[in-house]
């Protein structure tokens, strides 16, 4: 996983499981004529789930209920490959084949919501014993042709699409908003109800379809999750559990300028990339630093653009990254000052970048105190409030590149002021970030709660400081007690909080 | 990592200039006489448009004098690029009425003459002009006094004219006449009542002044700039913006422009004194009870102070309550009582009453006891700002250098890009300049950022970069951009180094490249004037 700073290209993406209030369009791919009957295509399969959308909002409900369906497909004994999106806050998942009136229940085994796929299973996998499995082949050449199968709008039954292989780069993964990964763009038509199904070629699978463009900017632009990716997380869940990618950290700078490459003493070679940023909570933070060069990973040179030779292809440095596994080391070897030295990484996840992104199967934390509602501050909430205080929408723009994860790893905000006698006055600091409760400074949302218990110097008052705001937030103990029951009847919630456990 | 996807800034390109807010919009084309004009969309502060039909019928017949105190101002202005600071924008020109005073001189408000490159008066009813120049002006208080630039026509042309008396005596309640010139210079009257009295910026944001809100229909006509409002004869306001859809005129008044004109006498312009504070108002009942406020008491919450302020020189701190000045209490709003117009922002004391040096008393709670801190008043100038606050009749200072554009953040500068820009590097400047003192606190006078990058041999691979603020160019820290220039002499082993704050933190340019490029771009296809404007 790799992440790109600014991406301007989000609001364009839209993963291809559609919900039942996705326009019926009708679908104008080139469907061909198939033989249903060789079984070939059997455990291709039509996923249909309830979903509860949480309501960060008013977090103490339980959500918005709706549905969606998309695709599966049989990869391994009563194991169903299908995209995250397709099952995320999923609250029932049914498997129906085209062949058999039967509903079969189902669940998750893992879900990787960074690469956007899932592997699931039916409840009674004995109906599907029989089934063809489907079997993976490689990363198709350009201009070769595929086709994809799924269960895409327009009809109930099977669909198949054909088109050829259009470009084969790096992309930014929707789901999440924030993972990028090696990913295929395919001119076949590929469209919400598509998404998790397989796109073949030659009876393989060489990728399973996850998004497109949704703005008038792009025609005949899918995109499917190749088999790198896949093969990555089943050796990844082997032990039974999801460790998530490993990322080195690092922001790196391509060096063409013959001023950069003198001072930074590069020969003429073409070897090496100029690091330009580190972040300091990474893996690579005391290996590499700011101005270094880095001239090879595991032995590999990285080329003065970023880009590697790796399995015969230039391709994006983090490719290399991206293969590894959590715990897995990266030797790197590389420039200081004019002198080389070889290093080695242990590679980890990088948890600030799972903030910046959309993240699902989470119940939304909160806490309620006198109608106050504080919520950490993350993708979920930015997008469920429409923040439009700055000083909210700037420590989240520069979460990382003000490196403020460093003092306030989960920053928290005030989200609503439900009005009371006893707050009448703080309507107008909704949204804003919470700096200090008490005296304790707030680094992480369950700081909020230990926060408010304190007693300062002052402890007939409860005092909180809000970021860049010009006055303290005060409210009377003893009155802010009494209030609190009160409010919590009046806007019906049944909770104080949900301060959950630590994230995934 | 790929860097163009980490700009947040609009490529040199788009070229929307920060345009001065017209207070009328009719100073493009004047109205054809009798026609109804449809008003310009898009002028930020309201525009008169004709009433209906329906509603033509006049409620109140204009007289039809003549006025021997009204000119017709003529005002040619070219403003600078912002994003191209070499570069001038399109000329244009604006159209307004001036109020002859005592001594031959023309009061007009500063808009009118904003980036001025040429100024004329004339004689309404006969069309003669005369050229003329600034005398004095003042954007915060949007005032300028103007002089006739024509010793041997001078005496001829104000013959017919007489200078008009400032009265400062409206309060709320009265009623005002608006005077408009006509098309053969017939004077419109007509009447306005004022119906409040408080504090509001003018047309830049850093400062907040008296004005009178008024009530009443104004008609366009096409002198739009420099309305005169007058009381029994004499100059009570000049109308600052309309508000047609709420018939609301928000007017200059008289204290305001009094205060003007006698800093302007004495020969030195000083400007109005600011006290530099932020506060917060102190109703909350809680607030109160912990700042140790007891019920009914004055005060307010002192929550910032700006450096080089009055207020930081007579030693008033965040967190004091300051509960009077000058023996006027001010309430939990931040009110005083005036005597004429009843409770209005405590501001109003140091900008609208004090003058520049003039002594100050003010009493504040500090840790519960009353603190008497005793100064003199002090302006800040707009470049005592780390962000200069606005930026009329100057060019944007900058050095290009080999392709690599050095800028002073301005806030015209930010404001040049629009209020919807919300995320990336617009974003993080604008931040600097709503939170400066981090970085005054670090010696810095002036933020120099990366403007832009042109495309040179210099500059292969950092082309599009913009927006980052620059920390250290050959290991001299940059506080101003004068320092920039300085460290740009001084190459080490034919190299530049620039450190940023901001991605990609670390730039190198070959020296001699740069000197060739510097050449290439004033003689080349970008046939950029001067390499730089340090003035």
């Amino acid at each position: 996983m790799h992440l790109r700073r600014f991406l301007p290209v989000f609001s364009l993406l839209c993963g291809l499981c559609f919900h039942s209030s996705a326009a019926a369009e009708e679908t104008p791919g080139a469907s061909q004529v198939i033989d249903m009957n060789s079984g070939e295509w059997d455990g291709i399969v039509n996923i249909d789930v309830s979903v509860l959308f949480p309501d960060y909002r008013e977090p103490w409900n339980a959500g918005q209920p709706s549905g969606g369906s998309g695709t599966g497909f049989l990869i391994g004994k009563n194991r169903f490959l299908t995209n995250a999106h397709v099952v995320s806050n999923a609250t029932k998942i049914v498997i129906r084949t085209t062949n058999d009136p039967q509903p079969h229940p189902a669940r998750i085994v893992h879900v990787a919501h960074d690469c956007d796929l899932a592997i699931i299973e039916a409840e009674d996998g004995a109906p599907f014993e029989k089934m063809r499995q489907l079997t993976f082949g490689g990363i198709p050449k350009l201009n070769t042709e595929v086709i994809a199968v799924g269960y895409p709008i327009g009809g109930d039954r099977i669909s198949v699409t054909r088109g050829v292989v259009s470009r084969i780069d790096f992309r930014t993964f929707s789901h999440s908003g924030v993972d990028q990964h090696l990913a295929i763009q395919v001119d076949a038509a590929i469209n919400p109800g598509n998404s998790g199904g397989p796109v073949l070629q030659g009876g393989k699978v060489v990728g399973v379809a996850f998004q497109g463009y949704s703005g008038s900017v792009a025609q005949n632009v899918g995109y499917i999750i190749p088999v790198p990716v896949i093969q990555r997380l089943l050796k990844d869940v082997e032990d039974g559990r999801y460790d998530h990618y490993v990322d080195l950290a690092i922001t790196d700078f391509p060096v063409e300028n013959v001023a950069q490459k003198k001072a930074l003493k590069l020969g003429d070679d073409g070897v090496g990339v100029m690091i330009a940023d580190v972040e300091p909570a990474g893996c690579a933070s005391g290996v590499l630093q700011r101005g270094d060069v880095l001239l090879s990973m595991d032995g590999n040179p990285v080329l003065n653009n970023g880009l590697i030779r790796f399995e015969g292809e230039l391709m994006d440095m983090n490719e290399v990254v991206e293969r590894k596994f959590a715990g897995d080391t990266l030797k790197v070897s590389l420039m200081r000052d004019g002198k080389k030295s070889d290093k080695e990484i242990k590679l980890t996840r990088f948890a600030p970048y799972v903030r910046l992104g959309s993240t699902y199967n989470q119940r939304p934390r909160y806490l309620v105190y006198a109608g106050l509602v504080f919520q950490p501050l993350d993708r979920n909430l930015m997008d469920a409030h429409q923040v439009r205080d700055p000083v909210a929408n700037y420590l989240f723009d520069n979460y990382l590149t003000d490196k403020i994860y460093v003092e306030r790893p989960e920053p928290v905000m005030l989200t609503t002021v439900l009005s009371d006698e006893v707050n009448t006055y703080f309507a107008a600091y909704a949204q804003s970030v919470i700096d200090e409760i008490n005296g304790m400074k707030i680094r992480n949302f369950q700081d909020v709660a230990e926060a408010l218990k304190k007693e300062d110097a002052r402890k007939d008052f409860i005092v909180i400081k809000l970021v860049e705001k010009g006055r303290p937030l005060v409210l009377r103990r003893d009155l802010a007690e009494a209030a609190h029951p009160r409010i919590m009847k009046t806007y019906g919630i049944p909770e104080d909080s949900y301060i959950g456990s630590e994230e995934e | 990592m790929k860097i163009f996807t980490l700009l947040g800034l609009v490529g040199i390109a788009s070229l929307a200039g920060a345009q001065l807010p017209s207070n009328i919009d009719n100073s493009k084309a004047p109205a054809a006489p009798g026609k109804p004009r449809a008003g310009s969309p898009g002028v930020p502060m309201g525009t008169i448009a004709p009433p209906p039909d329906s509603l033509k019928k006049p409620l109140v017949q204009p007289q039809i004098i003549s006025s021997s105190s009204l000119l017709k101002v003529n005002a040619t202005y070219q403003s600078y690029n912002l994003q191209i600071p070499w570069q001038k924008e399109s000329a244009g020109g604006r159209r307004g009425l001036g109020v002859v005073l005592p001594g031959n001189r023309v009061l007009v408000t500063a808009q009118m003459v904003a980036d001025a490159t040429y100024i004329e008066l004339e004689l309404p009813e006969s069309g003669q002009k005369i050229p003329a120049t600034v005398q004095a002006v003042d954007y915060e208080a949007n005032l300028a006094l103007l002089a006739p630039n024509s010793p041997t026509k001078e005496k001829e042309f104000f013959a017919g004219l007489k200078g008009v008396e400032v009265d400062d005596s409206a309060r709320i309640g009265d009623s005002l006449a608006v005077w408009q010139a006509g098309r053969v210079g017939d004077l419109i009257v007509t009447p306005m009542r004022i119906s409040k009295v408080m504090t509001q910026g003018y047309v830049v944001d850093n400062a907040a002044f008296l004005v009178y809100e008024a009530t009443g229909i104004i008609r366009s006509e096409s002198n739009s700039f420099t309305l005169p409002v007058v009381k029994g004869g004499k100059l009570a306001a000049l109308l600052l913006r309309y508000d047609s859809k709420n018939q609301v005129a928000t007017l200059l008044p008289a204290p305001i422009i009094q205060h003007f004109l006698k800093d302007v006498a004495d020969g030195r312009y000083d400007g109005f004194p600011s006290l530099g504070i932020e506060f917060q108002v102190t109703q909350d009942e809680q607030f109160r009870d912990y700042l140790g406020l007891k019920a009914g008491a004055p005060g307010v919450f002192v929550s910032k102070i700006m450096k080089g302020g009055s207020a930081d020189k007579a030693g008033m701190k965040a967190g004091d309550i300051m509960i009077s000045i000058d023996g006027h209490e001010v309430d939990a709003r931040g009110d005083y009582q005036d005597g004429q117009f009843g409770a209005v922002s405590a501001s109003h004391l140091i900008r609208g009453k004090g003058f520049v040096g003039d002594k100050v008393e003010i009493k504040v709670l500090r840790e519960g006891k009353e603190v008497v801190l005793k100064g003199s008043l002090a302006r800040k100038e707009p470049d005592d700002y780390l962000v200069r606050p606005y930026l009329f009749d100057h060019g944007p200072k900058y050095i290009l250098s080999g392709g690599i554009l050095f800028q002073e953040l301005t806030s015209a500068y930010l404001n040049s890009f629009g209020r919807e820009q919300r995320g990336g590097a617009i974003l993080r400047l604008q931040r600097i300049a709503s939170n400066p003192e981090e970085f005054e606190k670090d010696g810095r006078k002036k933020i120099v950022f990366i403007g832009a990058i042109l495309p040179t041999a210099s500059t292969q691979g950092y082309e599009r970069m913009s927006g980052q603020v620059v920390e250290e160019v050959n290991g001299r820290k940059i506080n101003e951009i004068a320092d920039v220039a300085a460290a740009l002499k001084e190459p080490q082993d034919g190299l530049h180094t620039l450190k940023l704050r901001e991605f990609p933190y670390l730039l190198h340019l070959d020296a001699l490249r740069v000197e060739r490029d510097n050449m290439q771009l004033m003689n080349g296809m970008f046939r950029v004037s001067e390499l730089s404007r340090l003035e």
